[in-house]
């Protein structure tokens, strides 16, 4: 310790410190605090007035018996089943798309790109709205076919709705993800097959799809950690229903908190959906990842 | 001369910077907003020692929402419109708010000169006074005169089976329907549904015994009432969802609404509106034709938060406001909402706007209209009333009986 710190003189020891202390401080306020306050809630009982009481375990024994949660773990599975499908083959799609754009690729990017940078309330309104049953979809639909689709009115249809509102709003991110991926496949591993005489659907299936594995893990890992955030889709258009089918995590803990002014329950929910969450990306990573090397 | 007017100045000048800011948050409606300004105008005016500013609740899913994170954040306001009585029980248990009896008698002369004596007694929190109620709004059904004159009515359907016929006759179960039943699925839609036909169809019983902390509708009223929700979606003659504004397109011929769409529908449905017809909201085929009809009141409030800066400053601008009638009728004219008081239909003070279909149609149901249950679980009770009643009936999942009587255990269970 003391060879180390004579390398170094005083001088230069004060601005080092000066350089680490901003992000020390930052971490500090706006991480390490909020993380204590959090341990501190998950074992009280606070709302927002009193001083918190220790109730030591009780608030995660409550969560083993809250018919809610379980509710909302199923919810999370059912948007889960449609939401990775339904985001993975479409980002897959536009990434290859991209790959035969000549011209103007750039523009695309960007134009799907504007979804994921639109506000969340501002789209599911629009939403709200084109999906209404009198709105334009369901009025074109009646037009040509006389039918008119409860979009958000039938518990599935909502979920498999707010998905493909959630699927248009990332196809852009994951989609330039997976793109990045099918761009450091080598080459010559594609003319090499095609020497071989491999088909078309071989060289997806046997050469594209494995090498571009890390990506397609990175983007399952994002949608599965995004179908946890679930939030202001459901909250703005369904409220949670009907049947409480649409009702996620977050809205769970946001009703508890600022509802039923319950902040410690909700803290305790917050923490347990971490941790699940966490678990589940570890699990996908263990049983999917792939070693890919290219030499 | 010169002194004079610098002492003047010095004087007016100290007295601002040693005034007592106080912000008030008003509900998020512009007629309402419209008052507070003017009477605040007013108010900083004459009083440069206890300056008000008007804000309006911040935009976000609910009211109660914006004020609980704005007290969760520590940056609540110093007093506040726009409360309900179940919100204000919540606000009471955690200690958010200030009892205004602290203010003695006062606050009683206050009560006194705004003929609101027996209001208040609806309001008691745990025997004490939190809220300062405004005004009393009675629910009740608008029809579309115009086409039920077309179909040969020359008043309303009033029961259960005259909706029943009516439908016959209107809906198509595909463009048109007869009426919204249900209000949505927020947990405040049940106080426009649910409680509002139980509150009909039994002279104005409590939903909730707040005191034995039980369910009261699991009765044969409420096995009537989930029985007609039922037979209204059933047959399709009313839709989960029925679109934007369908009472002024004329998909539907009735909704239940408050005075609040009354400027509204005046300004944006010009045409429609000296059509409308109003009734009290649907009772089963058995409800005696001599008896009123009760329907729910829903009724906000005042209240001063415990962290505000100066209760005693708060409290003299709302007795300032409120022991004027002029501020009330200025608040009818601006919101078209009849006032919290007791004198309505007998002070001269308010008789210009009995000529007002509107406002006289809303004034005659203040006697028999009912406010909610005064429990700190509202939220709670009427978002379960939402998955475990409603929800399943809109969706015909199980019988009526079965469903109210699951709903009625699951709401018990809330309240035990």
């Amino acid at each position: 310790m003391l060879q180390v710190s004579s390398k170094f003189g005083k001088k230069e020891r004060l601005f080092g410190y000066s350089l680490v202390l901003p992000y020390l401080a930052y971490t500090a306020i706006f991480w390490g605090y909020p993380f204590v306050w959090m341990v501190v809630l998950a074992f009280t009982k606070w709302n927002y007035f009193s001083k918190p009481k220790f109730i030591g375990l009780q608030n995660f024994l409550r969560i083993l018996t809250d018919s809610t949660v379980l509710r909302i773990a199923l919810n999370t599975l059912n948007f889960l089943a449609y939401l990775i499908p339904m985001v993975l083959t479409a980002s897959l799609l536009f990434a290859l798309a991209l790959t035969k754009v000549r011209f103007g690729k750039t523009f695309i990017m960007l134009s799907f790109l504007v979804a994921n940078v639109s506000s969340g309330v501002a789209y599911s309104l629009l939403f709200s709205n084109l999906f209404s049953i009198n709105g334009p979809i369901n009025r074109l639909l009646d037009d040509l076919f006389g039918i008119t689709i409860p979009w958000f009115s039938n518990p599935q249809l909502a979920v498999f709705s707010i998905c493909l509102i959630i699927t248009w709003k990332f196809i852009g991110y994951y989609g330039l993800i997976l793109y990045a991926g099918l761009l450091s496949i080598p080459q010559s591993l594609y003319e090499a097959a095609e020497l071989d005489g491999a088909t078309k659907s071989q060289i997806f299936w046997k050469i594209t799809l494995p090498l571009l594995n890390p990506s397609l893990i990175t983007v399952t890992v994002l949608a599965v950690m995004l179908t946890f955030g679930i939030f202001t889709e459901p909250y703005l258009i369904t409220g949670g229903g009907p049947m409480q089918r649409t009702i996620t995590f977050l809205i769970y803990m946001y009703d508890t908190a600022f509802k039923r002014i319950d902040p410690s329950y909700a803290t305790t929910v917050a923490i347990v959906t971490a941790l699940v969450s966490y678990l589940l990306v570890m699990l996908i990573r263990k049983f999917f990842e792939k070693e890919v090397s290219f030499v | 001369m010169k002194r004079i007017f610098v002492l003047f100045l010095i004087a007016v000048l100290s007295l601002v910077s040693f005034a007592v800011k106080l912000t008030f948050w008003t509900a998020p409606n512009a007629f309402q907003e419209e008052f507070w300004k003017t009477v605040v105008a007013q108010w900083n005016k004459m009083r440069p020692d206890i300056q008000i500013e008007v804000q309006t609740i911040p935009a976000a899913g609910s009211s109660e929402e914006a004020i609980l994170s704005a007290i969760a954040a520590g940056n609540a306001p110093d007093f506040s419109e726009n409360i309900f009585s179940g919100f204000a029980a919540q606000l009471a248990e955690i200690g958010a708010i200030y009892p205004l009896d602290n203010f003695g008698t006062d606050f009683q002369r206050l009560v006194e000169a705004r003929k609101m004596k027996n209001i208040m007694e609806t309001w008691k929190i745990k025997g004490k006074y939190y809220v300062f109620p405004i005004y009393s709004n009675p629910m009740i059904f608008w029809w579309r005169g115009d086409i039920l004159k077309s179909l040969g009515y020359n008043e309303p359907p009033q029961t259960y089976g005259e909706i029943y016929e009516l439908s016959k006759k209107f809906a198509d179960g595909k463009k048109k329907f007869t009426m919204q039943v249900i209000s949505g699925r927020n947990w405040w839609d049940r106080w426009f549904d649910f409680i509002t036909y139980y509150y009909a169809a039994t002279g104005g019983k409590p939903y909730i015994d707040v005191e034995k902390r039980k369910v009261n509708f699991g009765d044969e009223t409420g096995k009537a009432i989930v029985q007609f929700i039922y037979t209204m979606f059933q047959n399709k003659w009313t839709a989960v969802e029925l679109g934007t504004n369908p009472f002024y397109n004329g998909t539907i011929l009735a909704k239940i609404t408050g005075p609040w769409e009354v400027n509204w529908a005046k300004e944006t449905f010009p045409k429609v509106v000296p059509n409308i017809w109003f009734s009290a909201p649907p009772v089963p085929d058995n409800y005696p034709k001599d008896k009123p009809i009760y329907t729910f009141a829903d009724t906000k409030g005042l209240v001063i938060y415990s962290t505000c800066k100066d209760k005693r400053a708060a409290f003299e601008f709302i007795s300032w406001v409120f022991s004027n009638v002029q501020n009330d009728v200025l608040w009818i004219e601006k919101t078209q909402m009849p006032p919290a008081r007791e004198d309505l239909t007998t002070n001269p003070a308010f008789a210009k706007f009995m000529n007002d279909k509107f406002f006289k149609a809303y004034a005659s149901f203040v006697p028999y209209a009912v406010p909610p249950a005064l429990t700190d679980k509202t939220i709670d009770i009427q978002q379960s009333m939402t998955t475990n009643l409603i929800e399943p009936l809109m969706y015909l999942k199980g019988k009526p009986e079965d469903i109210l009587n699951k709903a009625v255990k699951e709401i018990n269970k809330l309240l035990f």
